[in-house]
């Protein structure tokens, strides 16, 4: 079923964003417009309910909530990857800052002892 | 231990010592190493307790960060500070709890010297001076095979605070790992290096006080988790 692959590719894609991800303006490029995409696709699915019927059946997906709950599923997923990833590069900062920091302090008190 | 005059303290090695609530055994350790260490680097990573001032007071030059960050960075901020210090040849790691002794830390340093070894990591299995209870056994015997299938490198310790650098392997080290992973990392990054290595075999001391503290077995998942994810 097409619904099988593109499920099993977006999970890959999540892993791989999980452990190769780096911090690119394509990438922010790619977020903004999936979530472009899917404030049109949620406007047309509110005036038009049947049409997530419709692309379930495309998928091979027996009815338009199950299309929504999967794509639902998907995008938290991906969220949760993210929002790990940015934590991690935020650690990244907060460690360099403190850093240097203690650094800088350090050298301070050791050129005043020496004076 | 005996302990030297001023005039023969080791001069060119500096000891760097990650510091964090440990006010009960830091003075004691502190006063052990500046005995035989002139320079003697204790990185406070944010304690909550009187531990830095302590240290001050036994004679380590104390580095504080504002905010606790993890061992890994306490490291990587000592390497840095000794790596601008003129003189340097070699950096000693050395827990703040009072599990190793000073006397180990000599023995690797000369030996380090003596045949140009540039990185030495002291091993609790290679003698038969240290006891640790069952359940240690059986965390680092998976943490030394989880850290032979990353690196590559066949050590038989892989969590052993013990070492002893040489500035160039010190230039090639940049510890990202905050938390307890580092210790996987610097094996890691320093296998890379294709640098000369040995271990050498340290006793390391179970006190009641280190027993509280230990590292659980779940936890080297974590750590094979913080390596793969960066």
């Amino acid at each position: 079923m097409l619904s099988q692959w593109v499920l099993l590719a977006a999970l890959v894609l999540a892993g791989v964003y999980l452990l190769k991800a780096k911090r690119s303006a394509s990438q922010q490029a790619f977020r903004r417009l999936f979530i472009l995409g899917a404030i049109f696709a949620g406007a047309g699915a509110v005036l038009n309910p049947d049409l997530t019927n419709v692309v379930a059946g495309w998928l091979g997906i027996g009815r338009g909530a199950d299309l929504l709950l999967y794509s639902f599923v998907i995008f938290a997923l991906f969220y949760v990857v993210h929002q790990y990833r940015r934590q991690l590069w935020q650690e990244k900062v907060t460690t360099d800052l403190a850093r240097a920091l203690t650094l800088t302090r350090a050298a301070l008190e050791d050129s005043q002892r020496k004076d | 231990m005996a302990s030297a005059k001023k005039a023969d303290r080791e001069t060119h090695a500096w000891v760097v010592v990650p510091l964090f609530n440990e006010a009960e055994v830091i003075g004691s350790v502190i006063e052990d190493l500046t005995q035989h260490f002139k320079h003697v680097v204790c990185v406070d990573d944010g304690s909550s307790d009187n531990s830095a001032a302590i240290a001050h007071q036994a004679g380590a030059r104390v580095l504080r960060h504002p905010l606790n960050l993890g061992q890994g960075a306490a490291l990587q901020t000592g390497f840095d500070y000794v790596s601008a210090q003129k003189g340097a040849t070699h950096v000693v790691t050395f827990d703040a709890d009072g599990q190793h002794l000073v006397s180990d830390a000599l023995e690797m340093l000369e030996l380090a010297r003596r045949k140009r070894i540039s990185v030495m990591f002291g091993s609790r299995f290679l003698d038969k001076r240290s006891k640790p209870g069952l359940k240690k056994r059986m965390v680092l015997k998976v943490a030394v095979l989880m850290t032979r299938a990353i690196t590559g490198l066949r050590l038989t310790d892989a969590h052993n605070g013990l070492r002893v650098l040489s500035m160039e392997a010190i230039g090639k080290v940049r510890l990202e790992q905050n938390g307890m992973s580092h210790a996987s990392e610097i094996v890691h990054q320093l296998a890379k290096a294709k640098l000369s290595w040995r271990e050498y075999p340290v006793e390391v001391l179970y006190t009641e006080y280190s027993r509280r503290k230990g590292q659980s077995l779940l936890n080297s998942i974590n750590i094979v988790i913080d390596l793969l994810v960066r």
